[in-house]
Formats: C-alpha cells, sequence, structure tokens
C-alpha cells in the first residue's frame, strides 16, 4: 500500500509589527496530523532599515518557512501557499511542488477529475459534480512533469476535502496564537 | 423847535457814522481753548543740617584816584577844500618799467623711452599671511561596532493542540460513484447498526473520518459536509467509512461507522 498523501500548508502573517507562519500537515480527508508555528518576530529599526522592501520576502522565506520545514519529521507531497504569496514571486525552497490552490468562477469541466491547462503554470481541475473547477498555480521551480504529478495527489485528496479550506484554519490558528501570547 | 433839535440829532448821527465807517474790522480768531494738564511734582522731603551761622564778608571800597577833566566843546569851523580831477588822476597813476629778457643757461634734458611690453603682475599675494598652527592632538581613531543584522534563528513550537481545536471540515464522498455491490454492503450496516428500517432512513453522506478521538460531529447541510472537533487521540487513528443519516418520521440524526471488506 502507497504511502497516504501528505498536504502542508504554509501561511505566514503580519500582526502588528511582528512576523510569524505557521505550518500544517493534513492527510487527504483535511484532519490534521501535525502544527508547526514560529514565535513572532519583531525585526529591529534597524533590520527594518537595512532590509528594506526585502524584509518580509526573507523573513517568510529564508526564516520562517525555513524553520518550519526543518521541524517536520517527514516530507510533505505538495507545499501549497497562498495565491498572494506566489504571486509575489515565492522563491522558498524547492524540494516539493510549490503551489496554490483557489477557487474559481469558471464554468464546470465535462467530468470530474478532469484538468485544463490555463498556462504554462496554472491548471483548472474540476474535483466535485457541477462545482467551479479548482484553480491550482505552480511556483516557477515546479517543471511540467512535476505539475501533472502534483495535479494526480490533487484530484485524489480533493476527492475527500476542500483543498482550499485548511489555510483558513491555520490563518485562524495563528491569530488564536497571538491573542494568546499577547 | 422840535424839528430843528431832531435835525441836529440826525447830523451828528450822520457825522458819526461817516466817522466811523472807514475803519477796518479785522476778526481775530479766538484760539481753540487747549486743555492742559501739568502733573504736579510729588512732595519730597529733603532733609538739611541745622542752620548755617551767619558769615560775615568784607567789601573793600577803592576810592577815585585820576580824576578827569572835562573840557568844553570847541565850535565847528567850516573849510572849503578844493581838488582838481586831473591832479588826481596824475597822483594815483603809477608808471611800471619792465626789465628786458635776459639770455640764460640751458640743459638738455633726455625723454625716458616708453616700455615696450606691459608688464603683467602676478597673482596678488594676500596682504598677511595667516599663521598657521597645528594642532597638537592628533583625533583618535573612531571604535567600530558590529551589529549583526540577521535576524536570527527562530524558534518553532508545535501548536497541534491549537489547530485541533478548530473544527474539521470533511466532504462526503459520492455515493453515486461507489460501485453497487460497496453500496449494499454499506446499506446494510447502517441498517444493522441503527436498527432501523432503511425505508425510514434518508442517507445525508458518506464520510471518511478517524475511528477514535471524534469529540464532537455537526452536519453542514448546505455544504454537504461535516464538522468535527477532534481530540489528540484521533490524529494517529485508522480512518473509516461513517454514513451519517436522517430517520425520516422525527427528522433525527442516525450514524454508524461501517466496514470495509
Amino acid at each position: 500500500m502507497a504511502d497516504p498523501i501528505k498536504l502542508a500548508y504554509f501561511m505566514a502573517v503580519k500582526e502588528g509589527a511582528s512576523y510569524l507562519g505557521g505550518l500544517l500537515v493534513t492527510d487527504t480527508s483535511g484532519i490534521p496530523l501535525d502544527f508547526r508555528y514560529t514565535e513572532p518576530i519583531t525585526p529591529t529599526r534597524l533590520q527594518s532599515i537595512l532590509y528594506g522592501k526585502s524584509l518580509e520576502p526573507h523573513l517568510k522565506e529564508e526564516v520562517i518557512q525555513k524553520t518550519l520545514l526543518k521541524e517536520l519529521k517527514t516530507p510533505p507531497d505538495l507545499f501549497i501557499l497562498s495565491a498572494t504569496e506566489l504571486a509575489g514571486g515565492w522563491s522558498g525552497d524547492a524540494k516539493y511542488p510549490v503551489l496554490a490552490v483557489q477557487k474559481s468562477q469558471e464554468s464546470p469541466l465535462a467530468k470530474v477529475g478532469e484538468a485544463f491547462r490555463a498556462g504554462p503554470r496554472e491548471l483548472l481541475i474540476q474535483l466535485s459534480e457541477g462545482a467551479a473547477p479548482l484553480r491550482v498555480m505552480f511556483a516557477a521551480s515546479v517543471d511540467a512533469v512535476a505539475q501533472e504529478q502534483a495535479v494526480v495527489k490533487l484530484l485524489e485528496a480533493g476527492y475527500h476535502m476542500d483543498l482550499a479550506e485548511p489555510l483558513e484554519r491555520v490563518t485562524a490558528a495563528l491569530q488564536s496564537l497571538v491573542v494568546k501570547e499577547s | 423847535m422840535f424839528g430843528r433839535m431832531k435835525d441836529a440829532v440826525a447830523d451828528a448821527a450822520e457825522t458819526l457814522r461817516r466817522a466811523f465807517a472807514g475803519l477796518n474790522v479785522v476778526e481775530v480768531k479766538p484760539e481753540p481753548f487747549r486743555f492742559q494738564s501739568h502733573g504736579s511734582a510729588s512732595l519730597a522731603v529733603e532733609g538739611r543740617a541745622g542752620l548755617n551761622p551767619p558769615v560775615a564778608r568784607l567789601h573793600e571800597m577803592c576810592l577815585l584816584s585820576q580824576a578827569v577833566e572835562g573840557r568844553a566843546l570847541e565850535p565847528f569851523h567850516a573849510e572849503l577844500h578844493a581838488e582838481s580831477g586831473w591832479a588826481r588822476w596824475g597822483a594815483e597813476a603809477e608808471v611800471v618799467r619792465m626789465t628786458p629778457l635776459e639770455g640764460g643757461s640751458a640743459t638738455r634734458m633726455a625723454v625716458p623711452p616708453l616700455p615696450r611690453k606691459a608688464q603683467t603682475l602676478s597673482k596678488l599675494e594676500p596682504p598677511v599671511r595667516p599663521p598657521t598652527r597645528r594642532w597638537a592632538d592628533s583625533l583618535g581613531q573612531p571604535g567600530t561596532r558590529h551589529l549583526d543584522p540577521g535576524l536570527g534563528s527562530v524558534k518553532a513550537e508545535s501548536g497541534l493542540s491549537a489547530m485541533l481545536s478548530l473544527a474539521v471540515p470533511i466532504r462526503s464522498e459520492d455515493i453515486q460513484r461507489l460501485p453497487k455491490g460497496l453500496w449494499m454492503r454499506y446499506s446494510l450496516q447502517l441498517v444493522r447498526g441503527t436498527g432501523e428500517n432503511v425505508r425510514n432512513l434518508e442517507v445525508l453522506g458518506l464520510f471518511r473520518i478517524p475511528r477514535k478521538g471524534v469529540a464532537d460531529l455537526r452536519h453542514d447541510p448546505g455544504q454537504g459536509r461535516i464538522l468535527l472537533r477532534l481530540e489528540r487521540l484521533a490524529v494517529h487513528a485508522a480512518r473509516a467509512p461513517f454514513i451519517l443519516a436522517r430517520r425520516k418520521d422525527d427528522g433525527s440524526l442516525v450514524s454508524c461507522y461501517v466496514e470495509d471488506p
């Protein structure tokens, strides 16, 4: 029997002047297997000046993401983040297929399990009958072959769970942690 | 009698009128009244010592020693003087005699030549050269400080308990896509597990959920899913198919785990 698919959902948020991130690993039902989060990082004024505009990407990709991935005991099959983060030019770790999923307003595809390529790094996949297809966007580091393999895993997981929903849970968990610590 | 009196009075009146008719009336403009206020000096008390004793002064009178003798005025005597104009002209004329020019000694003077080239002046020197002073004490070497701009390492913590406190939505599997024999098997297990007549049951969904550690379960009919609140035990528990159904007679929910073949 093949190993169950593990999906890693990454989210980094800014609360006030602090940054913190969380990484949720779920099975194909969306049930949490692991959840790690970083303690809030508050850059000093000098660090903000020296890093400038590169402060936020550096914190999210180099500091928060790498720290969280190091903590994982088993590597995930897919690394999923928000569409906003991916559109901002994600250049993080390329060990895993990095992608973003987003609910679309497109008309449903012909049948469940069908995929439609909308661009070199963008696909639409039909996960349930009659619903709008899910938009999948891959990072630049994911080649076409890796994209096809990732789509197969997404279709399998999407049969049981809402693929975009766990990111909302990560955000809610981070906000509850910030409130608890403050 | 009265007529003569009247004429006399009229004449006198006419006489007076003519006498004063030529008088000029000078209009004197009255000066505007100016209010002037004078402040009064404040009273001051001046202290003085007692009265000085009277001092006697001696004045010496000089007697007139030289008397001037007055003489009587002499009477004026008129004298006739005559003067001729020509004699006066001749007496006031002056004859000027000019001395003739005499030969003198002459010396030759050499004319200095004009310069062939204009002289250029070099840069003007300052009228006063400021004296330079040397700072005896040299500035010390500035101390450098190293401030590491690195953001350092971040500590990651496990927050699985916090994550499990959030509801986990589980989507129903598509029953129509299941093999018919498998669905028959599941239906039979549902009837046995709930003890209900299959005609009285309406299946809401087939979900794959942890066999252990489910603390709470809610049905979300709008999206055809269930919301689970899980315990830590559920993380590593095996997943099993779970059927949720509603009784048609009273609308209550029934559920049971079913076994995979």
